[in-house]
């Protein structure tokens, strides 16, 4: 017997009553290695179909009203990707148009195949392994709707992320806005760099984005307008999306703050951003804003949106605060955390 | 100057946070801070909130359901009510937070508003 190792969509059931029916085709099927459960009693035949077999063949003299009726609820309580094939062995003498009439009706939504005993090997090895075929198709079916399902929850969880933070950036840009002007622009920017960074991780098709990703299409506007005035380096490092896409707020804000007050503004200032990276079992990651040549800086009396988004992000992300130090020949910004909080395994 | 008599009422309650958001979290950090009350630092994940456990003085935490290591902002909200430190989940999945309600005080839905957020951390005074 085979009974204790069938296992779902993998086997045929066999139920053929007489003489050695089952054992022969079983042995038969067995010998082109279609693996066969043999359904000896109809006692039990709810739970040999709640194993889920791949088809279901049985002889005419198998279909008792009571099995007919269970194979009928089993039809029923079909998935909807799910349509079993049932390979249906006739007598010779049957009445073949009312044979199938009848379980036609009683079991819709299975996939009826009909052979006249005396059949040949060959006939019927061909029509088992197409029924089989079938039913891997819908097997298929079923992963291709459960991932579609999987990924319609991500996206939702995905969009409402995003909604969020979109929500947030507004709520703190009202907040910090001196005129409507200046909310729209500053809103604008913010929606701006997400939306690239966001872009770049979806042409990446993974969900990592290197640093010099963020910093290249972050700095980028302001690259192509002052050129050389602005560099950044440092070794190869691979991070999360969210923590990217933070790291792109984070620039963002900082060149923003350089363009509109500090090294950036004025003709002859310049920005590097360098990070670096230690080595060891438990490497650590620091990154430098640094600015020079712009106005002199002074310690603000208070800290604007760009400031506290940087501190909290960058404090989320590396699990210490920014440091801020505001020398007089420029602004320095610096941070650094174990790797292993932000990085992507490469 | 009248030096005011402390009352119970004015004494700012120190918060945490659990969300991986950062900029709701830097959203939330700001109402907090505005509301006159000590935003003691945030964590993205249970794991994280375990590992800094022990340094942790707060008189509530605010969860969100979906962290960085998967929905487990109920799981966390019960591992503080263990320990005797009180919760309100902050989310879009209501639903599931009502389903979690015995673990937390309340349930404040996103986004978050300041006069709300209010109202339910004064629920962390006891």
């Amino acid at each position: 017997m085979t009974k204790n190792t069938a296992s779902l969509f993998d086997h045929v059931l066999i139920l053929a009553p007489y003489r050695r029916d089952a054992e022969y085709l079983a042995h038969l099927l067995g010998q082109y290695e279609v693996h066969c459960e043999i359904g000896s009693s109809t006692d039990d035949l709810s739970g040999l179909l709640a194993n889920a077999p791949a088809v279901l063949m049985a002889t005419h003299e198998a279909l008792t009203p009571v099995v007919i009726s269970s194979v009928a609820e089993h039809v029923r309580s079909q998935p909807d990707w799910s349509e079993i094939p049932i390979v249906v062995l006739l007598d010779r003498a049957s009445n073949d148009g009312r044979v199938r009439t009848q379980l036609e009706r009683a079991w819709p939504r299975s996939r009826l195949l009909f052979y006249r005993r005396p059949v040949t090997t060959v006939e019927l090895l061909s029509g088992v392994q197409s029924a089989l075929l079938a039913r891997h198709r819908q097997r298929d079916v079923r992963d291709h709707i459960e991932r579609e399902v999987e990924l319609r929850r991500e996206l939702n969880h995905r969009v409402k992320n995003i909604l969020a933070s979109v929500s947030s950036i507004f709520e703190m840009t009202r907040r910090n806005a001196t005129s409507v002007e200046a909310l729209a622009d500053d809103f604008r920017g913010r929606l701006n760099a997400l939306d690239k960074v966001h872009s770049a991780v979806f042409k990446a098709e993974t969900d990592n984005i290197s640093l010099e990703d963020v910093a290249t299409i972050t700095l980028e506007p302001y690259r192509s307008t002052m050129g050389h005035r602005i560099v950044f380096g440092g070794p190869p490092v691979m991070l999360m999306a969210e923590t990217g896409t933070s790291l792109a707020l984070c620039l963002h804000e900082l060149a923003t703050n350089a363009s509109k007050y500090g090294a950036l503004s004025a003709p002859g200032g310049s920005v590097s951003f360098v990070w670096s990276t230690t080595g060891g079992p438990l490497p650590e990651l620091a990154l430098e804003w640094q600015e020079s040549g712009g106005p002199l800086v002074e310690t603000p009396a208070q800290a604007g949106y760009g400031t506290r988004y940087v501190r909290a992000a960058l404090g989320g992300i590396l699990g210490t605060k920014p440091v801020f130090h505001f020398e007089p020949q420029g602004l320095r910004v610096t941070a650094e955390g174990p790797l292993s909080r932000i990085s992507a395994a490469t | 100057m009248q030096d005011p008599t402390p009352s119970r009422l004015s004494r700012p309650l120190r918060i945490f946070y659990l969300e991986d958001n950062p900029l709701i979290v830097f959203h939330v950090e700001q109402m907090v801070e505005d509301l006159g009350h000590i935003f003691v630092g945030s964590a993205d994940s249970f794991t994280q909130l375990q590992d800094i456990f022990k340094d942790l003085e707060v008189d509530g935490v605010l969860v969100d359901i979906d962290l960085k290591d998967g929905p487990t902002g109920p799981q966390a909200a019960a591992w503080l009510k263990e320990r005797g430190i009180d919760s309100v989940f902050v989310t879009g999945q209501e639903q599931v937070a009502a389903a979690h309600g015995n673990v937390s005080l309340a349930t404040l839905g996103k986004p978050v508003l300041e006069a709300q957020l209010g109202e339910k951390l004064e629920l962390f005074r006891t």
